[in-house]
């Protein structure tokens, strides 16, 4: 299905990213809706890739906003865990690409990037979200990181999100393989805007990317780029840190623990499929 | 000069309360380099009166201050400098005091107004007051009161918030931790203050200044440059065509 405004100078290679552009604004879309946006290695490189192509692309240097939002019932589920579970090196690619998406909207990019999280973002997709200025989400969205239950870490999503809330907050949802919805995630600060219903979000996030793209392009930039420098300022985008997050996920992958839960995951999975 | 800002003290239980009120009633307490200056030679005084406990800091009439008096330095760079870089001062030597302060945030409280109550210790306001930051709006990067929002809210609302510019009702700016206190409305703001001025005199008050000294060292208040690097970045964006343009569009000059 091909959007108003999208643009030929991407191309995807997964096959599940899409990127449109008009007036101002890109929308690049996660377009595996019948698999809740579980995302695979090659979709994460889209991404980076569509906004890459949105800020720096020719005809679109202008561009003065960017809203990122899923198709289906939810914005993302997280990692395919069925590529997770055939090749562990998938998992790797994933969490490092997942690492390095993340910075790339956040430090990289002085564009305001919005994020639809609709129906909820779960584990790598909700450490997406802490690349994003604005989240807006629906009551009853869940949010979450229970890997731990799959024998991973998602210490690789704790120093932005901890970037993004408080200390407490952070241990909480990082230690407790709990999710909780959007009313608490939006006091907690993973989300900063709950409409009531899944349909409303993408719509209130279209319009605040409007209206983002209708302020002067020069001020919001430096803006963004100066709330980088205060929150380098204040110890809270180490470098280190970063690495030492991915470096922890990645040192419990292929491990005995994560292969049996993984499979043990998947193949309840599979067999409630059958069934 | 000194009529700009005034400075009143008072006694609750056994506990010495100032209140300075902004006093450029005309201007909604718009900050030109005139009240600065009365603003700096207030604080400086109360900084040296040990035997005070509180400070409340509020505005004389319906606002509590409409930000910036841009208007005045828009076509003189260095003198926009020189007003931004009095506000960053302001913020540090304010947060500085070694009593607790109290911002009543009687009314509007804007741009570099909201940023006066981000870096008083407790805020008050009341559920029609408006509040924010709008400076991205009118092409003015807010690098000055940047620092003291993240502290009071965290960095990823504090995006949201600047990013987003506008305003927002007294009642969101309670939801979103930027107030701490929200009165149901004026007339019952002053007993929101009151009550809690009160439990702050019921208070050890060299335990309060032993805490507020810890924590203005452990979140980086103390940190004078990133707020004075903060006013450079502010007055060149001030400077530049884009800015001009939609300040003088938003003044009608």
């Amino acid at each position: 299905m091909s959007e108003r405004g999208e643009t030929s100078r991407f191309a995807s290679a997964s096959g599940f990213v899409r990127l449109a552009v008009e007036a101002r604004v890109a929308s690049v879309t996660l377009a595996r809706g019948e698999k809740r946006n579980a995302l695979v290695p090659a979709m994460l490189d889209d991404v980076a890739s569509a906004v890459r192509v949105a800020i720096r692309g020719g005809d679109a240097a202008d561009i003065g906003a960017i809203v990122l939002h899923g198709e289906g019932p939810m914005f993302c589920s997280g990692f395919d865990l069925d590529v997770c579970h055939a090749d562990a090196s998938n998992s790797r690619r994933l969490l490092a690409g997942l690492s390095a998406l993340v910075q790339l909207l956040r430090d990289e990019s002085d564009v305001p990037v919005v994020i639809a999280a609709h129906g909820g973002a779960i584990a790598g997709g909700c450490a997406m979200l802490a690349g994003a200025d604005v989240v807006v989400t629906d009551r009853a969205a869940k949010f979450g990181y229970p890997v731990t239950m799959l024998g991973l870490s998602p210490a690789v999503s704790a120093p932005s999100l901890r970037r993004m809330i408080d200390s407490g907050p952070t241990r909480s949802r990082m230690l407790q393989p709990t999710l909780v919805d959007g009313v608490e995630a939006t006091k907690i600060g993973i989300a900063h805007e709950c409409v009531a219903t899944p349909a409303e979000v993408l719509p209130r996030a279209r319009s605040i990317v409007e209206m983002l793209a209708a302020k002067p392009a020069g001020a919001a930039r430096v803006t963004k780029a100066w709330l980088r420098q205060v929150e380098h300022r204040a110890g809270l985008s180490a470098a280190v840190m970063i690495a030492a997050g991915l470096e922890t996920s990645l040192g419990v992958v292929g491990t005995q623990e994560e292969r049996s839960l993984l499979a043990a995951f998947v193949n309840r999975s599979r067999s409630k499929g059958s069934a | 000069m000194s009529s700009l800002a005034s400075l009143e003290f008072a006694t609750h239980r056994d506990t010495h309360v100032a209140t300075l009120t902004l006093c450029r009633e005309e201007a909604r307490n718009a900050m030109s380099l005139d009240l600065l200056d009365a603003l700096h030679a207030k604080v400086d005084e109360v900084a040296a009166r040990a035997d005070i406990s509180v400070l409340v800091i509020t505005g004389a009439g319906k606002a509590f201050c409409a930000g910036m008096d841009l208007k005045a330095v828009l076509e003189d760079n260095a003198l926009a400098l020189r007003l931004l870089m009095s506000l960053a001062d302001l913020t540090v030597k304010i947060r500085t005091l070694p009593m607790v302060t109290v911002a009543r945030v009687n009314g509007a409280a804007i741009g570099g107004g909201c940023g006066l109550t981000c870096v008083c210790d407790v805020a008050i306001t009341h559920a029609d007051a408006k509040l924010g930051f709008p400076e991205v709006d009118m092409g003015v990067c807010p690098a000055v009161v940047a620092p003291w929002l993240v502290r009071k809210v965290g960095a990823g609302r504090a995006r949201r918030v600047l990013l987003m510019g506008g305003l927002m009702s007294g009642a969101e700016a309670h939801a979103l931790g930027m107030v701490d206190h929200l009165a149901a409305d004026l007339a019952t703001l002053d007993a929101t203050v009151d009550g809690v001025v009160k439990h702050l005199a019921a208070a050890g008050p060299h335990a309060l200044k032993a805490t507020k000294k810890l924590l203005n060292e452990l979140d980086g208040s103390l940190d004078q440059s990133i707020v004075r690097e903060g006013a450079r970045l502010s007055a060149h964006v001030l400077s530049t065509p884009e800015t001009q343009t939609a300040l003088r569009a938003k003044m009608g000059k």
